[in-house]
């Protein structure tokens, strides 16, 4: 499996990390233990295309959201998740 | 109490020996280390990078590199490490992160690496064949030509790697790789480059 970093262009597998899902969002602080254990704990196991965050620390360290089929393997679309730098490559 | 007597020493210190490596006859990779420079982190804080641009402009004389390659100033090499963030290698202490740090207040965060990583050129005939077994990325002069720079991995060991101007027509490959690995990452180079023959060059200065 490749990744094409918006940044650094495409790359082995080897470079980056795997974190998860893309789409927990932090609760707020006044959410309640309901919504802090979702966001902890609960997972939704998709069977097709989902959003998940990756590292690539092998290489230029920027956070990327990839947008991948967990059926096939395919990756439909790779940006830079919230917060990561501003310069891309071309692709 | 013990007394340390503190002495500046390569990491490749034992690692490096000048001479004839591998295969005998014509040495298809040329190996040395580059000593004694600054090299200083820059990155830009948080939505300061147009700012962080404008100062590297003003205190360099030229536009720092926002995509992966590495751009020569009058007196340093600017070398791109990620988005919004570049590596200031130079000599003499000119762009040391003392003489740099006033230009980039409030735009950018500063971090000297200077014995942190370690220098590595490599050149010769058979420099990008060896280098093939260690990266998994293209170094074809069409798309890895001079200048050109990588933040990436080789032999699991993060480093930076970007070509140099060209030496008797061969393409140079300047590698900065963390010192701690450097020793390492220095022997699996050996040994990838050992079927070509090797002549160590003692280390240098950097130019």
């Amino acid at each position: 499996m490749r990744i094409i970093c918006p940044f650094c262009g495409e790359r082995e597998l080897g470079e980056f990390t795997y974190l998860g899902d893309a789409k927990p969002v932090r609760p707020a602080a006044d959410a309640g233990e309901d919504a802090v254990y979702d966001y902890v704990y609960l997972r939704d196991n998709i069977a097709g295309v989902m959003d998940e965050n990756w590292y690539h620390g092998g290489g230029c360290r920027a956070w990327l959201k990839v947008t991948r089929n967990t059926l096939t393997h395919e990756i439909s679309g790779v940006e830079a998740a919230a917060g990561a730098g501003a310069r891309q490559v071309a692709k | 109490m013990a007394e340390f007597s503190w002495e500046t020493r390569s990491p490749l210190d034992r690692a490096l020996v000048a001479g004839p490596n591998g295969a005998s006859g014509d040495a298809g990779v040329s190996l040395t280390e580059i000593r004694n420079f600054d090299l200083v982190q820059v990155m830009a804080r948080r939505g300061k990078a147009a700012e962080m641009a404008e100062a590297a402009k003003a205190r360099f004389g030229v536009a720092a590199p926002e995509t992966p390659n590495a751009v020569g100033a009058a007196d340093a090499t600017l070398i791109w490490s990620g988005p919004d963030q570049f590596l200031a290698l130079s000599t003499g202490g000119k762009h040391s992160i003392e003489a740099l740090a006033p230009g980039f207040t409030g735009s950018a965060s500063l971090s000297d690496q200077s014995h942190a990583r370690v220098l590595i050129s490599i050149s010769g005939a058979k420099a990008r064949t060896m280098l093939a077994k260690l990266s998994s990325i293209d170094l074809h002069p069409d798309v890895f030509g001079v200048g050109a720079a990588a933040a990436t991995s080789m032999d699991h060991t993060s480093v930076t790697l970007w070509r140099g101007a060209d030496r008797d027509g061969q393409a140079v490959f300047n590698l900065l790789v963390f010192a701690t690995f450097a020793e390492s990452l220095w022997h699996t180079i050996l040994d990838s480059a050992a079927e070509y023959g090797v002549e160590i060059g003692h280390p240098e200065e950097l130019a």
